[in-house]
């Protein structure tokens, strides 16, 4: 019980850091990168007053609050939610696994080993350091003693079962009994050496000498929960520590859901962003320029527009194994750039006919300039009122190509893998379908409170009425 | 009119472009693709080998499995030995085709070719999937107007009030959860023994519903196709309740703001009189809109819906010939597609322009 609350506690100041880093340090990163392109490190009263309405708008405020620091909080998950430890110490030798397998996610173009040998830090073998069971020696060496004895004691009870079965074979042995024999001994001798090995590395634990410090969650989305007695799917259980159980695989859902919330917010905002900055641009030039320039694009949009996209996406995805970026990209050339242009263009048409861009035109402002200084920031409320409902579109459109198989490779932490999964499990392993479902269905929602806040906000109907 | 009537007939004019532009694409792009008909002529091969002769045929595998000259007869067969435009306008219609003897004979010719997968013709293979989409798409379709409009209007008279934001919130979780997995969620709850087993877990119709058709149960037949139909039927139209209502309160809104209300009342008409026969009259127009998608109705359905709940209409059709690379269905249910939403946008407009004596295109 004071294990769980601790591990709560944990999450608060974890949730707590990312409400800080989300409400005052972003926001001022932010401001300086506005300032280094040039923009008014102020908003426009205009603006000042929309940003004034969508505070006052509780409901949709406080989803933002909550998805952005989510978000950002969800930025950092390899800290958070993985099997490698933060930091591992022992004897001389320190490591910062976690750290660097964040750096490699954060700095995608190097790579920092995150491998640590088991011989390096007082197990036994080449491969990586299991450092669940380290932490835990670490924390109780009496306990690595007490499992140390119980292996000797289980070694030696066994090697004596074996003598007796199987005498030492004597001189006129036959030749397969001499071999089992040797074989068994061999084997009997190997567990011996590691054992004293082991031993040998309990003085540096109960010494003080090694310390781990492990995640809040210490299973990543890629690790199969071994440790369950039950084959998997496990159904949730907090007592066997798998508090949202574990998928058809073993993999456990916790890290899942939450590597699949990062990925699938990171997917949506990487889509809205390009397919906004490309169809701010079509729109713009159409709306500023006209004629037959707004004609042709408009038949090309137009013509675009009609491919079914979900089916191409389906069709090119069955051909190569999109990855991340690959998928992002697709979805910004068959959809996400059209729907936004008809709103610029519109709003370009409008605004070029105001005197202030014509003053402009007419001081030799180079068009370039007028499009994306003078009239780009008084264009901007239609995409500001469309991304989130595009975000909720975007999410939902991966979920539902990471469902039919046609997404993120395989082995992704994902929510539309999950569901497929629920789908084949309906009937006896229902968290699968549920915590996705619950999962998805309150992720949208939020951002589809944000929308309807924001749209309220920057767009307001004033509906008078008589009666 | 003479503006709109040329309007018009540069929209029409725009279709053909439009469909070659489409389809041209996705031929070229599952002509590029590997995993085409042969390769599946391939794969059933090795099958049958595999199952007769047990590991013999196992260390063929890289080695071709079929004879050179059965690869040429099934590229030609599946025109596959022309270059990507020829068979384009082979499958177009506007090419001769050599291999039958030079006639035209595509899609303009209403050939849409034979089915990979099938061995049948895909024009009747699609076809044949029209009564389920007709059917799921129709229902939905009444559904939606009639939750919608009343609801919207009702919205728009209580505005900013108890209901309006407790509907509001309601109408919003329906949109911001994926049809999909509403269906999926609503099998879990109603369809196994977690909540209550009172829905099939999928399926359109129980297995003997053609017998029990032909033996004059009708009552039971109804009964049945309503009860497998409930839950993906609310997956086909939830999404669309919140546009719908939000688009009908919104324009009844508006209109009770106009100026013609004011008059309306001004004289000294009854409330329910202004606002039902003046108001509603002028703020249905936005919504009536929509009618021309409703020739979509022939085409409904969702992969991911009918995936979900088993449903053998064209959504699932084209999932599977997706999958099986039986690219002939696929073309000709895209060419139906595209050609029912160039179609229904055009009708959307002319229905406008009927309708509202205001719009004018040019």
């Amino acid at each position: 019980m004071t294990h769980i609350l601790f591990k709560l506690l944990q999450l608060l100041v974890v949730l707590l850091l990312g409400f800080v880093l989300t409400t005052y340090v972003l926001p001022w990163f932010f401001r300086c990168f506005l300032r280094i392109l040039g923009y008014p490190a102020e908003f426009s009263p205009v603006t000042q007053k929309r940003i004034r309405r969508f505070r006052a708008i509780r409901r949709g405020y406080w989803s933002f609050k909550l998805i952005t620091v989510l978000f950002v909080t969800s930025l950092f998950l390899e800290l958070i939610v993985s099997s490698k430890a933060l930091m591992i110490r022992y004897e001389d030798r320190t490591a910062y696994p976690a750290l660097c397998e964040w750096l490699n996610m954060a700095w995608p173009f190097g790579e920092v080993s995150s491998f640590n040998k088991k011989s390096d830090f007082g197990q036994i073998g080449e491969s990586e350091v299991d450092y669940r069971q380290f932490a835990i020696y670490a924390a109780h060496p009496a306990l690595m003693r007490k499992d140390l004895e119980k292996e000797r004691t289980a070694l030696t009870a066994e090697k004596e079962a074996y003598l007796a079965e199987h005498p030492t074979p004597g001189p006129d042995a036959r030749r397969f009994e001499v071999r089992r024999y040797e074989r068994a001994m061999k084997r009997f001798g190997k567990r011996g050496e590691t054992l004293l090995a082991l031993e040998k590395n309990l003085a540096v634990f109960e010494g003080g000498r090694a310390g781990c410090w492990m995640p809040v969650y210490p299973v990543g989305p890629g690790d199969l929960r071994y440790d369950l007695k039950s084959n998997p799917p496990n159904r949730p259980s907090l007592e066997e520590g798998v508090p949202l159980g574990t998928d058809m695989s073993g993999r456990d859902v916790v890290p899942l859901m939450l590597y699949g919330f990062r990925i699938s917010l990171a997917f949506a905002l990487v889509v809205a962003g390009l397919g906004y900055g490309f169809g701010i641009l079509v729109g713009g030039v159409q709306g500023y320029y006209g004629g037959w320039v707004d004609i042709v694009t408009q038949r090309v949009v137009e013509i675009w527009g009609s491919i079914p996209f979900l089916f191409t996406i389906m069709i090119i995805a069955s051909i190569v194994q999109p990855s991340f970026w690959i998928l992002a990209v697709l979805m910004v050339v068959l959809t996400s750039w059209l729907g936004i242009t008809y709103y610029v263009r519109a709003e370009f048409y409008r605004e070029k006919a105001k005197d202030y861009v014509q003053a402009a035109i007419g001081s030799g402002v180079s068009d370039w300039r007028i499009i994306t200084r003078h009239i780009l920031p008084n264009a901007l409320v239609p995409v500001v009122t469309f991304a989130p409902f595009g975000i909720v579109a975007y999410i939902g459109s991966l979920v539902s190509l990471d469902y039919l198989g046609f997404g993120l490779p395989p082995g992704t932490p994902s929510w539309g893998a999950l569901l497929r999964q629920g789908l084949e499990n309906v009937k006896f392993y229902p968290h699968l379908t549920i915590i996705p479902t619950v999962a998805l269905a309150s992720t949208l929602y939020t951002v589809v409170m944000i929308g309807e806040a924001v749209r309220e906000a920057f767009d307001p109907k004033v509906f008078s009425r008589l009666r | 009119m003479h503006g709109m009537i040329s309007y018009f007939i540069r929209r029409l004019l725009l279709i053909p472009i439009t469909f070659v532009c489409i389809t041209f694409m996705v031929y070229g792009i599952m002509r590029l693709s590997p995993g085409g008909p042969i390769e599946q002529a391939r794969t059933q091969m090795l099958m049958a080998q595999m199952q007769e002769g047990g590991g013999g045929a196992f260390s063929q595998i890289g080695e071709l499995a079929l004879p050179q000259d059965a690869i040429d007869q099934l590229k030609i067969y599946y025109k596959l030995h022309r270059s990507i435009p020829v068979g384009y306008m082979i499958w177009l219609g506007v090419w001769p085709d050599d291999d039958r003897g030079g006639i035209f004979s595509g899609i303009i010719q209403g050939d849409f070719g034979i089915s990979y997968r099938y061995s049948d013709s895909v024009l009747s293979t699609i076809v044949s999937k029209f009564p389920i989409s007709v059917t799921f798409g129709l229902i939905g379709y009444l559904a939606t107007w009639i939750v919608c409009i009343p609801l919207g209007v009702q919205k728009a008279l209580l505005h900013r009030t108890w209901f309006d934001m407790t509907t509001s919130l309601a109408v919003f979780l329906g949109y911001s959860i994926p049809g999909f997995v509403a269906c999926l969620a609503l099998m879990l709850m109603f369809g196994t023994s977690l909540v209550w087993d009172l829905f099939p877990l999928g399926g359109f119709r129980s297995e003997n519903w053609n017998d029990m058709w032909a033996a004059g149960n009708i009552w039971w037949c109804i009964k049945d196709q309503a009860w497998h139909m409930f839950i993906p039927l609310v997956g086909y139209v939830m999404s669309g309740f919140a546009t719908m209502t939000i688009l009908m309160k919104n324009s009844l809104l508006d209109n009770l703001g106009a100026d013609y209300v004011r008059t309306a009342f001004a004289k000294g008409l009854s409330e329910r009189r202004v606002i039902f026969l003046h108001a509603l009259r002028n703020s249905m127009i936005p919504i009536c809109v929509g009618i021309g998608g409703a020739i979509g109705l022939l085409f409904a359905g969702s992969f991911l819906i009918e995936k979900t709940c088993n449903i053998p209409g064209m959504g699932l059709l084209g999932f599977n010939s997706l999958i099986e690379r039986d690219y002939p269905v696929l073309m000709g249910i895209l060419v139906f597609g595209v050609l029912i939403r160039l179609t229904g946008n055009i009708l959307s407009d002319l229905i406008l322009a009927f309708i509202d004596p205001r719009v004018r295109f040019k």
